[in-house]
């Protein structure tokens, strides 16, 4: 990939986002997703356990 | 540039595309949300200048002339809670959806259809909040929130059912911040284009990235303390309450685990985005990029470890209060590390001082009192002086206005002639800036002086002694909100039309973001680009 | 609601009117006066506890450092602005870091400058103020006890057992403009605290419902009072005088209308001040014992309740809908007094006044008034405001009850 030309090249055309890669990277976006959104909802919860 | 002009003319044949209100409610176009995110931070930004011009016309002279106590209570709160969850919060998403995706080279935001649920929790949440008013003008409850922004038990346990509205909004408003920073970490790791490494992201993408993870870390704070705020006063929980064995302070220090870093998720998109316009402005690259990024993780951290300086006064043992002066003292390396390379990166450059600019650099000159006297409130024999004062007014509104607000504007100017393709009226910013900054020093820097000279914050009604400055203080802050009808009224006019903007719109401009039209097509980046 | 908002103004100009002429007045006045004037101060007022003089200290060694620290930062700013300006065609640059030892050096000392400043010009002065501040105990001389509650301050002496509650005095006429205000507006109380100059006082303080923050500005003194704990501070006056301060945590609906007011005194006076509190106080729990009329009592209770109890249920017991309720024909004031065995009956009249409402702000009264007071208040409102329940309490009958 980074062999390729600088966008600054209008004549050369760049690569565009195949539909399999961007449904790979959509796919890992939403794996993360539900993981950052599962830690908030843990954070919340443990509150509740904490001994005061 | 030209890669704009080679999409196809309709990327999506057979797209279902509904217009008029339907397109807003439905869209999941990063550009519509982004431009529905900022709408609504303007828009609320003078519903909550509204709310302190009252107070502020109440304060003009000793006595109470306009309204009773518990309503002056209730526009405080209100005031705070809008400003800062539904006009700046909201204002910094809006770039973000706008420009994150442009500047990384990414078709959109990686989870689009959370983006528009993110956009539309807001204003269900906004009317929650502002509901109560409404609702006492009919004889339902007795009005909203009236204890502060910061809640505090038990006087919230006390208090009427605004709370209740107060909390719930809250969650939501929680809720849709979590949904906006998912969204953005997961378009920063997954979405860049090639080439594009985490050390050549955009510093406003990396400001963000920090942002984004803070808000995670500490909105189920929030959440947590006030859901427990909601179980004791309606189930019968003692979380907050000394006679049933809880703790009063339990709930400081659970609400500035979260409010602290707040001051931060408000201000490090701003950090982030002021580097950008000072090198196009400049015409030179970022002084100390690396630095900065790291700068930005290091106050990042720090942030979470400093809540108590909010209430020193509340008592605590001697190596609790040593420990917290000196772990907020030394926040100040890392910002410091920021001001350097700000200046660094004007120092030798070739500069004019256009709108943005001239908002960039009175954001570093006011944003660094309020550094500079936040320096001083750490320490704390000192803090016990301007603690609850007029002092910590001023300085949290040289931090949140003229570091957060003006921050927003130096974007808003910066990146209206991307978003409209259009150039806004050159002459009016310039109004629009120096008034603004006249009135503002004219509305703060005299309450400074109210707070060394003794008098509280957050009450309706003062001593004679603290008459003169008041009087100066209201006058500038109905100036100060005048002029930002200058404001609204130029970039309507900016959206309506105005010279065309080129797509690299300001000289020096750099970052993928110019290489495309302007306004940027409705699908960008379908074609990705390299990085060199 | 409306009507709460708008309150009525006894004279009839519009608010908007005297608004804009003192708007005009106020911008002549500075212009001419300029930021002279007598009253704009623009510092601390004058300190009159070792606390205070570090503090002031402190304050004025940071106001120096701090703004050197801004003149220094934006001459650089500034300077740079007025020369490396394209329309002075300056070319730009295109250094991104600092390049060889030399600039290295030149970029790491502001922030070895910063280190100092932070952790060792102002760091050790900080300690040494923490751990001043934080000594109360060390050869004290007496102590104070302070109780925070809606919206006044009770002051308790352990020593010489007295115990008063200090509440506002400005007449409710200054506040809504319909009387001149006088010199201390907002700032003056009933009933001081009285503190001897020269003795380390011991200051220990609680709240009965919302937290409450003890602040007099010249003791250099602001700590929290926070319900169901101890929290403690200390001042030693070094001159005589009268010294003001007000509460400063937000704590409710007056909240801006709890000041602090010490008198500091020579010894002697104090002690001839503590004697006379005394005799006060041995002749009013004589007078719990024997038996009242009515009409002492009520009149003795109208006094109790402008004193405590008029801010929520106003002059006239109408209250203030909804958070504050009516007591005129209220059903509690207008129910039974005591069952027939003479005991408290749940959430009757005696009962709200002993002991309050939790998750309202009727707080409980049991340990704040005294058996006259929670007696003659009682009756008073039982026979006032249209109501007429023809009863009444003893002193005695409260004590029993306790």
């Amino acid at each position: 990939m980074n062999a390729q030309t600088t966008p600054a090249t209008p004549a050369a055309p760049a690569v565009a986002f195949s539909p399999a890669d961007l449904a790979r990277r959509r796919r890992a976006a939403r794996r993360l997703g539900w993981a950052l959104g599962l830690t908030v909802l843990a954070i919340y919860l443990l509150g509740f356990l904490l001994p005061r | 540039m030209s890669i704009a002009t080679t999409h196809p003319a309709d990327p999506h044949p057979g797209h279902y595309q509904p217009a008029g209100l339907l397109r807003w409610l439905t869209t999941t176009n990063h550009k519509d949300i982004g431009t529905m995110y900022l709408t609504f931070a303007l828009v609320m930004f003078f519903v909550g200048g509204a709310m302190i011009l009252a107070v502020r016309a109440e304060l003009f002279s000793p006595g109470l002339q306009l309204m009773q106590p518990e309503f002056f209570n209730q526009l405080i709160g209100i005031h705070a809670l809008v400003m800062i969850f539904a006009a700046l919060m909201p204002a910094a998403t809006g770039f973000a959806n706008w420009m994150i995706p442009l500047m990384i080279g990414a078709p959109d935001m990686a989870l689009p259809r959370l983006n528009n649920w993110g956009f539309w929790l807001l204003p269900p949440a906004a009317i929650l909040l502002t509901l109560p008013f409404v609702l006492a003008l009919f004889g339902i409850g007795d009005g909203a929130l009236a204890t502060g922004w910061t809640f505090y038990a038990p006087l919230s346990v006390q208090g009427g059912m605004g709370i209740d509205f107060a909390i719930l909004a809250v969650h939501i408003l929680g809720i849709s911040s979590i949904m906006g920073s998912i969204n953005i970490i997961v378009t920063i790791f997954n979405m860049r284009a090639p080439g594009m490494t985490m050390m050549k992201l955009p510093l406003f993408a990396w400001g963000w990235l920090i942002t984004a993870f803070l808000l995670i870390a500490t909105l189920p704070v929030l959440a947590g303390a006030v859901t427990m705020l909601l179980t004791d006063r309606h189930f019968g929980t003692h979380f907050f309450n000394a006679a049933g064995g809880g703790d009063p302070i339990l709930f400081q220090h659970l609400f500035w685990f979260f409010g602290h870093p707040e001051v931060y998720i408000l201000l490090l998109p701003v950090w982030g985005l002021i580097p950008h316009v000072l090198a196009t402005f400049s015409r030179k690259p970022n002084y100390g990029y690396t630095a900065q990024v790291y700068a930005f993780i290091a106050i990042g951290i720090l942030s979470v470890v400093v809540w108590a300086h909010h209430f020193f006064t509340a008592g605590m043992p001697i190596p609790a209060l040593i420990y917290f002066m000196f772990s907020t003292m030394a926040i100040s390396v890392p910002l410091a590390v920021l001001f350097f390379c700000w200046i660094a990166t004007m120092w030798k450059g070739a500069m004019s001082f256009e709108t943005p600019m001239l908002f960039a650099v009175g954001f570093i000159v006011l944003f660094g009192i309020a550094g500079l006297t936040g320096l001083i409130l750490a320490d704390v024999a000192a803090d016990a002086q301007y603690h609850h004062s007029y002092f910590v007014v001023a300085h949290f509104h040289y931090a949140l206005f003229a570091g957060g607000i003006m921050g927003v504007m130096t974007g808003v100017y910066y990146w209206l002639p991307k978003w409209t393709g259009h150039m806004y009226s050159e002459t009016l910013g310039k109004w629009h800036f120096w008034l603004t900054v006249v009135s503002f020093n004219l509305t703060f820097m005299p309450q400074f002086f109210l707070g060394l000279a003794g008098m509280p914050r957050r009450i309706p009604d003062y001593a004679l002694q603290f008459a003169e400055f008041n009087a100066i203080s209201t006058v500038g802050a109905f100036v100060l909100g005048l002029s930002q009808l200058l404001f609204a009224w130029n970039v309507w006019s900016c959206v309506r039309g105005g010279p065309k903007a080129e797509g690299r719109a300001w000289e020096g401009a750099e970052g993928l973001e110019w290489e495309l039209s302007s306004p940027p097509p409705h699908h960008s980046w379908e074609t990705q680009p390299v990085i060199k | 609601m409306t009507c709460r908002i708008l309150q009525p103004r006894a004279t009839g100009h519009s608010p908007v009117a005297a608004f804009v002429r003192r708007a005009l007045s106020t911008v002549v006045a500075v212009a001419l006066a300029g930021p002279a004037a007598a009253e704009m101060r623009f510092n601390f007022p004058e300190p009159v506890t070792p606390l205070a003089r570090e503090t002031l200290a402190i304050h004025n060694e940071f106001m120096l450092i701090i703004t050197t620290l801004f003149v220094v930062v934006f001459a650089i700013m500034i300077y740079s602005m007025v020369r490396h300006r394209k329309s002075a065609g300056h070319p730009p640059a295109r250094f991104t870091g600092p390049r060889g030892a030399l600039q290295w050096f030149w970029a790491l000392v502001p922030f070895a400058i910063l280190l100092f400043i932070d952790f060792v010009l102002m760091g050790i002065p900080a300690v040494q103020a923490i751990i001043s501040m934080e000594d109360t105990k060390t050869r004290a001389d007496m102590v104070l006890k302070v109780t925070g509650m809606q919206w006044k301050w009770q002051y308790e002496y352990p020593d010489s057992g007295i115990k008063f509650i200090s509440t506002l005095s400005t007449p409710r006429e200054q506040i809504s403009n319909a009387d001149a205000k006088g010199e201390h507006y907002l700032l003056e109380v009933d009933k001081p605290v009285v503190l001897p100059v020269g003795k380390k006082v011991r200051v220990l303080l609680t709240s009965t419902d919302v937290i409450h923050t003890w602040w007099v500005p010249q003791f250099g003194v602001k700590r929290d009072a926070i319900p169901g704990f101890l929290r403690e501070t200390w001042v030693q006056i070094e001159k005589p005088g009268i010294y003001r301060g007000q509460c400063a945590e937000l704590c409710g609906k007056d909240h801006g209308f709890m000041p602090v007011v010490v008198h500091a005194v020579p010894e002697e006076e104090y002690l001839a001040w503590v004697e006379q509190q005394k005799l006060a106080a041995s002749a009013a729990a004589g007078s719990a014992e024997r038996a009242w009329s009515r009409d002492e009592l009520v009149a003795e209770g109208k006094k109790t309740y402008d004193k405590v109890c008029v801010a929520c249920h106003q002059a006239d017991g109408q209250g203030l809908a909804p958070a504050f309720p009516p007591l005129a024909a209220s059903k509690v004031v207008n129910g039974p007094l005591l069952d027939m065995n003479g005991k408290v009956i749940p959430g009757s009249h005696v009962d709200r006044v002993m002991n309050g409402k939790a998750g309202t702000a009727m707080q409980a009264f049991r340990e704040t008034l005294s058996d006259v007071e929670l007696a003659s208040v009682i009756t008073y409102e039982r026979n006032a405001f249209g109501n007429k329940m023809g009863d009444m309490i003893q002193p005695a009958q409260i004590k029993a009850l306790r």
